[in-house]
Parts: C-alpha cells; structure tokens; sequence
C-alpha cells in the first residue's frame, strides 16, 4: 500500500473529524488527496502532531480526534505515548503511517524496522491495530469508531511514490479554519 | 502568582518542573490544574492543542528545557502565532550555581531576545504587573515569557 492511497481511504473514512497531520509528506498527501477545513497541516515542529492533538482530544471530549503521525515522529516523541497513556483520553485516534523510513529527507531509515511500535503503546494502554492491506485498514477504521481510546493503528506502507504538492495555505490560515471548526 | 494567572483566564499549565517554581507547582497540583509531560517541546504541543480549542496556557521549564525548545517556539508557536505564557526557571545566575546553568543561564536573556519573545524578570514587587503584561499579551495573539531567578541554592 502506498502512503497516498492509505490516507486518502482513512481520510475519507474519518469525514469531518478532526485530524492533527504530522509535517512532511503526511500533511502534503492529506491536503492533496483530501483537504477539509477540519485538517491542520503541521509544518515543522517534528514529532509534535500527538501531543497536539492530546490538548485538542482533552478540550473536546465530544469528537473524536484522529492523529496522522508517522514513524520518524513518533520515535522523536515516544514520551507523548506515556502522557497520553496516563491520561487516557478516550476520543484519541493515532495511526502512525510505516515506512520505516525518513521518505521526506532522502529515505533514510528509521529505527522502526525491528520495533514493535503497538507493543510500545499497548505498554503505555493504548488499544492496538496493526495492518498493511486496505481492506483490513478499513475495516479497522470501522471497528475503533465504537471503541474507547486511546487507540493506535500502525500502517505499514511502502517506501517512495510520488510526494503530494508543498501545502500552499499560510501556517495562520491552517490554525484559523480549523479552530472555527472545533 | 498561580491564583492571579488562573482567575486572569489562563486555564492550563503544563510543562517540566523547576525548583524555582516548586510553589507555584504545588498551586497548580491544588487546583487540579497542572499538567506534567515529558519534555519541554510536548508540553507546548499539548498547550497548541489547547489553544486551538480557544483556550490560554502556560508553559513551565527550566532554562535547560528553554534550549530544548527552541526550535518548537520558531517552527510552532511563531509560525501559528499561538499565544502561549512561557514560565522560565533561570539558573546560572549566581556565580556558584551548578556547573550545567553557566553557560546557558548567561546567554538565556540574549538567546530570548535572539528568537524574538519578549519577556519580563519576575520579583518580589512586580509579580502582579509582569502578569498583567503577560496576560495583555496572549489576549493580543503574542507568545511572552516570565522568568523566575533562582536566588537561592537548596
């Protein structure tokens, strides 16, 4: 499964919830194939896309709010796992996109290749998924909209493929159309 | 100092704790209204959050956490101009403090003003205007930063 295909199809599922989408090719694909006034674009601030939507989930208990995260930044930030376990916010969503590879800088590897990232969060009482097909990725999708969260669904993509376009909305204008929509 | 911020409508504090702020800490632990994360940068993630649910936060560290964060001050809360409070232990102001706060507690004012957040030196007699001005400013969309000496060593 490609990355472009694998966030068009977990996008399209999610409508107009909420989604915190990590910087890099994650929010460039999102706001290519999908773009809503609902999605906030990261750009910069690497690793930081769970924590914040931990302040979002915990400021609006009655959505559900989905993270688009990616390997090499939830390894930059591992310790968010811990504050979101202890707090256990239970309309947070977080898939973490697989390549295991830093695709946006040249497609260095990660650490994530021989790391089991669900055993990481089911430690820190996440419930876990992991999936590489797009059947199974939908039918998770479907599945956790009944469940409490904290959740995790790790995608296993493949590496390469073709970037979506650098996202040309202002950072202020990104923050403004998604808070309205809060 | 606690009591003020919150009844001025700053509704979290989140960050890493420092000694020079260990009271104002044990405050917020009363109140039910302290936040403790792993790291200086996830905190002011969390405090993003927040702030696009329309809702003020501070952010407390120490000046060591304050290095850690600064490339998430010019990458987050500048690029979205989120008005967030910095509350920022300064160590390595006196001349026999521990040897880690030399060096960055003599470049902390310069490094402030170097990545453009104004800020104010609390004391014992400008605790009240220095968070005034602190709340005027994130009323105003702007980031600011209070910094608390450590005058004292344990």
């Amino acid at each position: 499964m490609i990355r472009k295909d694998a966030i068009k199809i977990a996008s399209d599922m999610i409508g107009d919830s909420p989604i915190i989408s990590a910087n890099g090719y994650i929010s460039r694909d999102l706001c290519e194939t999908d773009d809503k006034d609902t999605n906030f674009y990261m750009i910069g601030s690497m690793g930081l896309s769970s924590s914040i939507a931990l302040g979002v989930a915990l400021k609006n208990t009655r959505k559900r709010v989905y993270v688009f995260d990616g390997d090499g930044n939830i390894l930059m930030n591992l310790g968010s796992l811990t504050t979101i376990g202890k707090l256990k916010p239970k309309n947070l969503i977080h898939l973490v996109f697989d390549n295991q590879s830093h695709d946006s800088t040249g497609g260095q590897p990660t650490n994530s290749e021989n790391i089991d990232l669900c055993k990481i969060a089911e430690a820190s009482n996440y419930k876990a998924f992991k999936t590489s097909s797009k059947a199974n990725l939908k039918k998770i999708l479907n599945k956790v909209k009944t469940l409490d969260g904290p959740i995790m669904i790790v995608i296993k993509i493949s590496k390469g493929g073709n970037p979506g376009k650098r996202i040309t909305y202002s950072p202020i204008t990104i923050r403004k159309r998604f808070s309205q929509k809060l | 100092m606690f009591d003020l911020l919150l009844h001025e409508g700053i509704k979290n504090f989140i960050g890493v704790p420092d000694s020079t702020m260990k009271y104002f800490i044990s405050q917020g632990f009363k109140k039910k209204k302290i936040l403790i994360t792993t790291r200086e940068d996830e905190a002011i993630g969390i405090a993003a959050g927040m702030s696009l649910s329309k809702q003020n936060s501070l952010v407390f560290m120490q000046n060591a956490g304050f290095a850690n964060s600064i490339s998430t001050i010019t990458s987050l809360v500048q690029l979205y101009e989120f008005p967030i409070i910095f509350l920022i232990g300064w160590r390595g102001y006196l001349k026999d403090d521990a040897p880690e706060h030399y060096k960055i507690g003599r470049i902390q004012p310069k490094l402030l003003r170097t990545i453009g957040v104004d800020s104010k030196t609390v004391t014992e007699s400008n605790w009240k205007q220095c968070c005034k001005w602190a709340i005027n400013k994130v009323n105003d969309s702007v980031p600011c930063a209070l910094i608390i000496k450590r005058e004292f060593h344990d």
